[in-house]
Formats: C-alpha cells, sequence, structure tokens
C-alpha cells in the first residue's frame, strides 16, 4: 500500500465510489432510537422488530423455525397437534425474472422434500406447500405436474403480491394444473409492493402498523376476482385457500357482492348462482390473525355469518412474532364449531 | 407471602434477569437500572412466556411525526406478539389499567453472613422476592 500523500496524480476524478460502515455498530452510534430498531437496508421495506417469536430462536442454534425437534417440542407436542401444513417463506413474486423465480420455486419444493418432508417426517405430521411463481403460469404448471402423488405435499402456494388480481385467465395453467392434481391453491400474505408488484392500497402505506393492518386487501381483491371471473365455474374441482388473509372481513363483503351481482349479473352471465354460494364448494380461509374484538359476541356472530363452520381452519403462523395460540387465540367456541375450525375443514380440504 | 431468595444482587446487573419457579407460578425478576421488579411470566393476552421478552425502551406519547425515546431498560415486550408492559408496575402500555400483569414486591436485603458484622450495600446484597 502506498504510504498517505504520496502517491502520483493522474488527473482523475471518479465520480461514484462507494464506502460503508465496516459494521452496524459504527452506524448505530449515529443513529438515535427508535430508527437504530427499525433501519434496515435492503429489507423489504416494511419492518417489526419483532420478526419471530422471541422464545422460537432454536436452542442449539439456527433461527426460529430451522430445527423440527424444537419446532415439535414447542408446537406439535405442546398442542397436540395431528398435522402441521407448512408454508415456506422464499417470496418469489416479486422477482422480474420469471425464470428465476420458477428455478428458487423448485429448489424450495426440492428443499422441503427433502428435510421437513422426508428426513424430519417418519411419523408424516408434517404436510407441504407446492411453492409456485406466477410470473409464468406454464412454469408453475410444470412444477405442479412435477409433484403429482407426492404423499405429504397437500397443496400449491403462492405470495398474495400480483401485478393482477388472481382471478385473471392468464393465470389459468395454475389452476387447472392444481385442479387436474387435486392441490388446493393457497394464497399467503407477501411480496404486495414490493418488486414488480402493485400495492393494494392507493399508494405504499407509511408503517409497518399500516401496511400489516391492510395486508388484507389483497386477499379481498383475489377472492372477489375469483368469483366474478368465473374461475370455479371453469374449474369446477378447484378450492382456494386464503392464508392470513384476516377472517371477519369475508361476510360483509360477500353482502356487497352478491347485492351488486342482483343489478350487475348481466356482467358476469357465467355465474348462475350468487357469488358467496361458491364458497363453501371452493374457499377456505385460515384463522390467523384473528381478529379479536373487546365483546366475543361480536366475533362469534362474524364466525356464524360467514359460515365458519365450513370454511375457517385454524393455524398459528408460527413461529411468527404474531402467532396464535391454539389455547388462548380464540373466544369459547361451541364444541362442534371448535371441532370443525381447528380440524374437521382441514382434514376434508387436505384429505387427511 | 413466601420469602425467596433469588440470587446476590452481584449475579443480576441491570439490565438482567431471573425467571424463577415458584410452586406451579413462574415469576420473572428484573434488574431494571438499578431497581428491581418482579412480573408473572404470563402474558394476560394469550399466555405467553412474557418475561423472556425484550427489556427495552420505547417511544413515548408524543405529537404526530414527533419521536421521544425513552423508558430505556424499562419496558418488556412479549416474546411473541411485542404488546408493551411497564416492568416498574406491570402496567400495558396501550391500555394500563385494564390490561397488566400481577406485580410482587422484590427487595435487597442482606447477605445472611453479613447481619451482624458488616454495613450493607446494595453490591453485596441479596435479591429477595416476596411472592
Amino acid at each position: 500500500m502506498a504510504e498517505k500523500g504520496t502517491e502520483k496524480k493522474n488527473g482523475i476524478i471518479d465520480c461514484d465510489v462507494h464506502v460503508y460502515p465496516k459494521s452496524r455498530e459504527e452506524l448505530n452510534k449515529y443513529l438515535p432510537l427508535p430508527w437504530r430498531d427499525r433501519y434496515h437496508p435492503l429489507n423489504r421495506a416494511y419492518g417489526n422488530i419483532q420478526g419471530n417469536r422471541k422464545d422460537a430462536k432454536a436452542p442449539g442454534g439456527g433461527g426460529a423455525g430451522t430445527d423440527p425437534n424444537f419446532l415439535r417440542y414447542q408446537l406439535v407436542n405442546e398442542y397436540g397437534m395431528d398435522h402441521c401444513i407448512l408454508l415456506p417463506r422464499a417470496m418469489l413474486n416479486n422477482l422480474p425474472d420469471p425464470d428465476m423465480a420458477t428455478a428458487v420455486a423448485a429448489a424450495y419444493n426440492d428443499w422441503l422434500a427433502d428435510t421437513w418432508l422426508g428426513e424430519y417426517n417418519d411419523d408424516g405430521v408434517f404436510k407441504g406447500s407446492l411453492y409456485v411463481a406466477t410470473q409464468d403460469p406454464i412454469a408453475a404448471a410444470k412444477e405442479i405436474e412435477r409433484w403429482a402423488g407426492h404423499p405429504h405435499f397437500v397443496q400449491v402456494m403462492t405470495d398474495s403480491g400480483a401485478r393482477a388480481p388472481f382471478g385473471q385467465r392468464q393465470y389459468y395453467p395454475i389452476y387447472e394444473a392444481c385442479e387436474k392434481y387435486g392441490f388446493p391453491f393457497a394464497i399467503h400474505p407477501g411480496t404486495d409492493g414490493m418488486g414488480i408488484n402493485h400495492q393494494p392500497t392507493p399508494g405504499h402505506p407509511t408503517r409497518y402498523i399500516e401496511f400489516h393492518t391492510c395486508l388484507s386487501l389483497a386477499f379481498q381483491a383475489h377472492l372477489v376476482s375469483f368469483l366474478t371471473e368465473g374461475v370455479f365455474v371453469k374449474y369446477p374441482k378447484l378450492k382456494v385457500v386464503l392464508v392470513e388473509g384476516g377472517v371477519s372481513w369475508l361476510a360483509p363483503l360477500m353482502w356487497r357482492l352478491d347485492a351488486e351481482y342482483k343489478g350487475l349479473r348481466y356482467e358476469v352471465p357465467w355465474l348462475e348462482k350468487c357469488p358467496s354460494e361458491f364458497l363453501r364448494d371452493h374457499v377456505r380461509l385460515t384463522s390467523q390473525p384473528i381478529e379479536r374484538p373487546d365483546n366475543d359476541k361480536y366475533l362469534l356472530t362474524m364466525l356464524e355469518a360467514m359460515d365458519a363452520e365450513h370454511i375457517l381452519m385454524f393455524s398459528s403462523d408460527y413461529p411468527h412474532w404474531d402467532f396464535d395460540s391454539p389455547k388462548r387465540a380464540f373466544p369459547k367456541l361451541p364444541d362442534s364449531l371448535h371441532r370443525r375450525i381447528f380440524y374437521e375443514n382441514a382434514k376434508e380440504l387436505y384429505k387427511l | 407471602m413466601e420469602r425467596y431468595v433469588v440470587c446476590k444482587t452481584t449475579e443480576m446487573l441491570p439490565g438482567q434477569r431471573e425467571i424463577v419457579q415458584i410452586g406451579r407460578g413462574s415469576i420473572g425478576v428484573f434488574n431494571a437500572n438499578g431497581n428491581y421488579y418482579a412480573l408473572r411470566n404470563s402474558c394476560p393476552h394469550q399466555g405467553a412466556p412474557l418475561c423472556v421478552g425484550r427489556l427495552t425502551g420505547t417511544t413515548l406519547p408524543s405529537q404526530p411525526g414527533n419521536y421521544h425515546y425513552g423508558r430505556e431498560g424499562e419496558i418488556l415486550a412479549c416474546p411473541w406478539h411485542g404488546w408493551e408492559f411497564d416492568v416498574t408496575t406491570g402496567k400495558s402500555l396501550f391500555n394500563p389499567h385494564k390490561c397488566l400483569v400481577k406485580s410482587y414486591e422484590v427487595a435487597v436485603e442482606p447477605l445472611e453472613e453479613n447481619i451482624e458484622t458488616y454495613p450493607v450495600t446494595v453490591e453485596d446484597g441479596l435479591v429477595v422476592l416476596y411472592a
């Protein structure tokens, strides 16, 4: 290394050079709280300082949700679960390159099949989700076909982030494959407003609390799209699962859609019954994060209004920070309704 | 109310805690900036082990767009949903009167062997929980 000040100057001015703090701590000295806790460069824009359950880190090292023995201890055995439906978080629908998105989806599926659905799964407690990216629906359909007949993949999944509502026809190769091979199509929050995707609010929310509350809006838009585009008419055996998209909005949204249908049926002549009448045969919602008003009777009324007995399935979202405990998340339910939500509806959908 | 010796004061420095099992109950004992507090180790929300959560500060009430970070080391955030509790009182920040966790008395008492003979300082005392 040349001694400072001794280098020969050659008449060059470089107008783009990058330097970095040696560590995050070096920057932190200049960054006051609360921002020190919240800022992460190159993150997905909306962050929560909690992230995962703080007690879910595997004791032997490794992040939350990485150790099958600890997950069994903290979730499967703690609550006596018969099965867990696993949904990896690859975050793919935001990627501009469809070939990359397809390749990473396949990698996640191979990984899940080898590990959580294979090596860690002697007793078959784990059932998995086949990841697909929606940028190239024909490639996604081929990926679904690749896993047809696998004993532990029970559904296809994708991120809720999208460039267009999921009922539109460009996605149909995916639904055709789902129907053909008997996989429900699950949508899980993620990649909304990121990369190539639209943000399902009028512009980007400011903070995580706003972003996270409004995640339900994408699910509502996708559901109305599925119903009005006639996807369930075209694919009469297709099932759609809305995971972590909210629960108690469903009934009022269907009241509104059914009311619209009475005057606007002429736009969607393929619907020969009210949109809400498709739900029981085609749509399931998972429960977490269950909305919990101060007065339980309001939630119980909404559960009745939305036909939870047939379409709601319990979920915990383990190990994420907004985990719902099977013991404490719900108010006291009638035994038969509890059994439907916590067990029967999923058992029937996934043929467990 | 029973007396339980938790540890020596030198074994629980500011920011540190001990979770103790008393009968069937679990209680978290905290050293928050040199003062000692104890809370029931169960979140009133969904029963999470509250006392393993982050002991931190938080943004204090302010006008929109203003941020006043304070109470460093006195706010306990539940390890699951992050609900914030005042470790000095057990009261939640979002609704102190309706959402709170039971708190217990903690005292610093002289080491038994020193009772008769030495003047006692916090540095060589015992953290004692009354629960």
